[in-house]
Parts: C-alpha cells; structure tokens; sequence
C-alpha cells in the first residue's frame, strides 16, 4: 500500500471512530486538534492492528509519528 | 412540546446501573446520585433575568419532571413524562460579600450538591453564590438519573443559546423521548453478558483496597478543587505525551493518582493488595446531539494495579495502556452496555444484593474520569465569561471516592470527591499534595 492509500484508509477509519464527515478530517491537522482524547486515540490503534496487522501501543506513540494522520501513515508504511 | 405519544422513555442498561447508585447511595448517605455542573463567571448575571429564562426554558421539557416507572406488560423500567410542566426549576440564589476565592464558595456548592430533591419528580436546581469581587458561580445540580456529566454540559449550553436568544423559538424541537424498551436480539444481550462476567471473574481474584466506610449513613460530600493554569496544564500534557505517548493523558493522569492513594495506604498503615478503578467512558455516537442529550450514554473500562507496581510509574503506565487497549479491543464498553440490559428486571433492592457479590462488597478503590473536551461550547453566560467549568460529582459507596478530571479553555481541573468522614482533613491536604507532586509541583 502506498502512504496516500494507508492515509485514506485511516481518514475513513478515524471518521468512523469519530462519527464525523471524512471530509472533516485534513491529513496535517494534528490528532489533539481533531478533539481526540485517550480512548479515541487508542480506538484507531485498535482499528489500525485490525486494518493494517500492527500492534503499536507498546511503541513510544512518539508525537512526531502519531501526530497527524500522514505522519501516522508513514509511520505504517514504514513498519508494514 | 416535546412529541411523545405515550409520555415513556424506556431505561438503558446504563440508566438502570444508574438507578441501583441512586438508590444505593440514598441507603447509604444523605442523598441520591447526583452531581453538580458549576460555571465560574467573570460578574454575575441578572438573578431576575436568570430565574424568569430558566422558568420559561424549563417549561418546554416536560421530561424534567419525570419519574421512574416499570411497564406492567414487558417488565422494562421507563421514564414516565408528564402530558406538561406544572413546577419550575428552583433558583437559589446566595450573596457571599465576605469571600473572594474559590475555597470559600466550595462549602456552599456542596450544600447544593448534597441537598435530596424533593419528592420523585425534582431532578435539576440552580444555585447562583455571588461574591464581593463581582464574581459568580452558577452551579446547576442534577440528578444522574436524567442526565449525565456531558448531557449537563449540553443542556447548560442550549439554556444559554434559549437565554441569548439564539433558539428562542422551538427550542424543544426535535427531542424525541421514545426510547424502545429493547426487548429483542438476547442472543447478543446474552453473549456480552458472558463476556462480562469473564472480565469481572477475571477482576475479584483478589479484593480491591479500599478505604474503610465511616458509620453513620447519611453523610455528605465533599469536595476539593485543584486547577492549574493554562502554563502548568500544558507542562502536565508534555511531561504526559513524554512519559506515556501522544495523547495518552487519561493512564498518565490515573497513574499519579494511583500512586498518590498508594501513599496514602501506606501512610495509614495499611497493606494494600490492589487497586480497581472504574473508569467512565463516553459512548455517545455523536450523530444527533438532541438524541443524545438527556439520560445516561456510559459505559466503563476497569483497571487493575498490584499494589507491589504502584511505586513504579512507567512501569503502571505501560500496565494501564495495555489494560486499556485490551479492554478497547475486546470491546467491553459496548459488551457493557448490551448486558447491563439484562439487569433491568432486576429490582434496585436485589441489584445493590448483587453487587456486592463480587470483590468481597468493595466494588472499587476509588472512581476516576478524565473529559479531555468541554461539552458547554460557548466560552459566556448571559453575556458574562465564564473562566472555568469543573463538576462535582457524589461518588458512589462503596468506594466514596473519586477523582474527575477535567480540561476548560486548556486549563486542567481535578475535583476529589469523598464522602464525609472517609479521609481526614490531614489526608485531604496530603492527597492534593500528593498529586501535585506526581503531576511535576505545577500550579502550587
């Protein structure tokens, strides 16, 4: 999968979570900005190991990689 | 009006489990479950203008005044809703002259919170404490079983949208109090039950450290506000997003209070085996607010720490990230919910039997939330701005003790909540101390 691809996949899954247009939902906007709190960030880890196989709440959820959804989306291509 | 045919909302799972605490904690203390919104204004609002809006508003939601029923022909428990208002909603209003910090207005506010309604169909008052410096506090105590904390939030901000005449007209429009009494599909209510029992047989190996309740059984609340400004609420996010990951504030959070109750134990000598905590999650879907506004819309996830890992915070923040991401995979909030509806045939006689089946009657260590968003979204009432929103919520018993966390125009609140007599003045004192000193000594 390309990075565009996980980052659309991850635009309607996060939209899903958060009962919200996925339109709504801009890949550079920053998760915290998005209003997502500690239960919905770890729904989209869940949704993440279910889409994409990766289990990544034992990984450091470092900001740089977890704070948007492209940022995510490379961090993925990256792992998968 | 609202349109309602048969005047019935039939109960969730979780408004029953909501019924059995009221009923619990009115055997136990001085009052049902309820808890208490309350708004920190920069001056205070017309008290006439206020009283006379909240009669107006009030009358359009019949709901208000409505009471629990049982259906005779399903056994399903409702919210019956009279065909109209007859009776206002009480405005007490109080002038402290004499007082100008937040300290000397919270024994005001717990009176309020820890004042029983009158009768079955009370459910909401209004508290206005005007002090000498100009400020205010607007609190509005409400009954858990109509609302719960982000439901009050929301109800307060249409209040204020009905008040700045922004939806003056058919402001009721659009509720619709029918709720199914969800009578079918046992299969699924049957298997999440299955599911739940598992987690809670998985929990009571051992029972939760809890502190020992005082005797008397109509005690109060009480109450101890902790706020940090905007600079030290941000220190806490970094050091949280530091420590436990991006926007793992919540297991950051709990984790010092953890080991801030862990100190406490051990400062009264006690030899704790573990801790369970509750935590109330939000499973609103957020598609129509209306829908979503009145009654309870929770579920929980459970955390459990050996006492033995309480003294090593990364240690318990990884165990609480883990419990959480297993609990959010395994999906108990929803299993919680669907099985909870089991339990509506249950009278709340044999439902507070029940649950002091398992952990030995404990039920927890203590209560604990963290609301990240503000639900009250505009930033003024009646013209005046507000500088902080914080709940204060009665907890039940057992275990008589919470801690709600909450963030308003990125300033974080803690409110400890504890029945009266569990914890001394002294332990009050070091528990906040304590907490601050996890939390990295910000705002003292």
């Amino acid at each position: 999968m390309t990075v565009r691809e996980i980052e659309e996949s991850l635009i309607q899954g996060i939209a899903s979570i958060l009962s919200r247009d996925a339109s709504s939902i801009a890949p550079d906007i920053p998760f915290h900005k998005l209003g997502i709190d500690s239960l919905a960030f770890v729904e989209i880890l869940v949704f993440i190991e279910k889409t994409f196989k990766l289990q990544l709440i034992e990984s450091g959820l470092d900001k740089k990689d977890f704070g948007t959804v492209h940022s995510l989306a490379s961090f993925i291509h990256k792992k998968h | 009006m609202i349109p309602s045919s048969k005047k019935r909302h039939y109960l969730s799972g979780a408004d029953w489990i909501i019924n059995a605490l009221d009923y619990i904690l009115k055997k136990e203390t001085c009052s049902g479950n309820m808890s208490q919104v309350v708004l920190v204004l920069d001056n205070g609002p017309d008290a006439f203008l206020l009283q006379q809006g909240l009669q107006e508003f009030a009358m359009e939601f019949p709901v208000l005044h409505g009471s629990v029923s049982r259906d005779f022909i399903n056994l399903a428990p409702y919210w019956k809703i009279p065909g109209e208002c007859r009776d206002g909603i009480h405005l007490n209003v109080s002038d402290m002259d004499n007082v100008s910090s937040v300290d000397d207005v919270i024994p005001a506010l717990e009176e309020n919170v820890n004042r029983l309604f009158q009768g079955e169909n009370e459910h909401l008052a209004f508290h206005l404490v005007r002090m000498g410096n100009g400020k205010s506090f607007l609190s509005m105590t409400f009954d858990h079983r109509l609302l719960d904390g982000r439901g009050a939030e929301l109800f307060l901000d249409l209040f204020r949208a009905y008040l700045s005449g922004e939806k003056k007209s058919g402001i009721a429009e659009g509720f619709h109090f029918n709720a199914p009494a969800r009578l079918s599909n046992w299969s699924d209510k049957f298997l999440a039950g299955r599911n739940v029992n598992r987690k809670i047989a998985a929990l009571s190996g051992s029972a939760p450290a809890a502190l020992p309740l005082p005797a008397s059984g109509d005690k109060g609340f009480r109450f101890k506000l902790v706020s940090f400004g905007p600079g030290d609420t941000e220190v806490i996010y970094d050091t949280a997003y530091k420590k436990a990951g991006y926007l793992m504030e919540m297991p950051y959070l709990l984790s010092c209070v953890i080991r801030a109750v862990h100190a406490l134990f051990r400062a009264r000598g006690l030899q704790p085996g573990s801790y369970l905590i509750p935590v109330s999650v939000d499973m609103r879907q957020g598609g129509d607010v209306k829908q979503e506004l009145f009654f309870n819309h929770v579920s929980y996830l459970f955390f459990q720490v050996d006492a033995k890992d309480a003294d090593d915070l990364t240690a318990m923040i990884a165990d609480i990230k883990a419990q959480m991401y297993d609990q959010v995979r395994a999906g108990l909030p929803g299993d919680i919910q669907e099985a909870c509806l089991l339990m509506r045939i249950a009278p709340l006689p044999l439902l507070k039997r029940v649950f002091s089946i398992p952990f030995d009657g404990k039920i927890a260590s203590f209560c604990f939330s963290h609301v990240g968003k503000s639900s009250y979204i505009s930033s003024e009432f009646m013209g005046t701005e507000i500088s902080n929103i914080f709940h204060m919520p009665r907890v039940p018993v057992p275990p008589g003790l919470g801690f709600f966390f909450n963030n308003f125009k990125g300033r974080l609140n803690l409110v400890i909540s504890c029945l009266d007599g569990l914890l001394s003045g002294g332990e009050a004192v070091m528990l906040e101390d304590m907490i601050r000193e996890q939390l990295g000594e910000c705002g003292k």
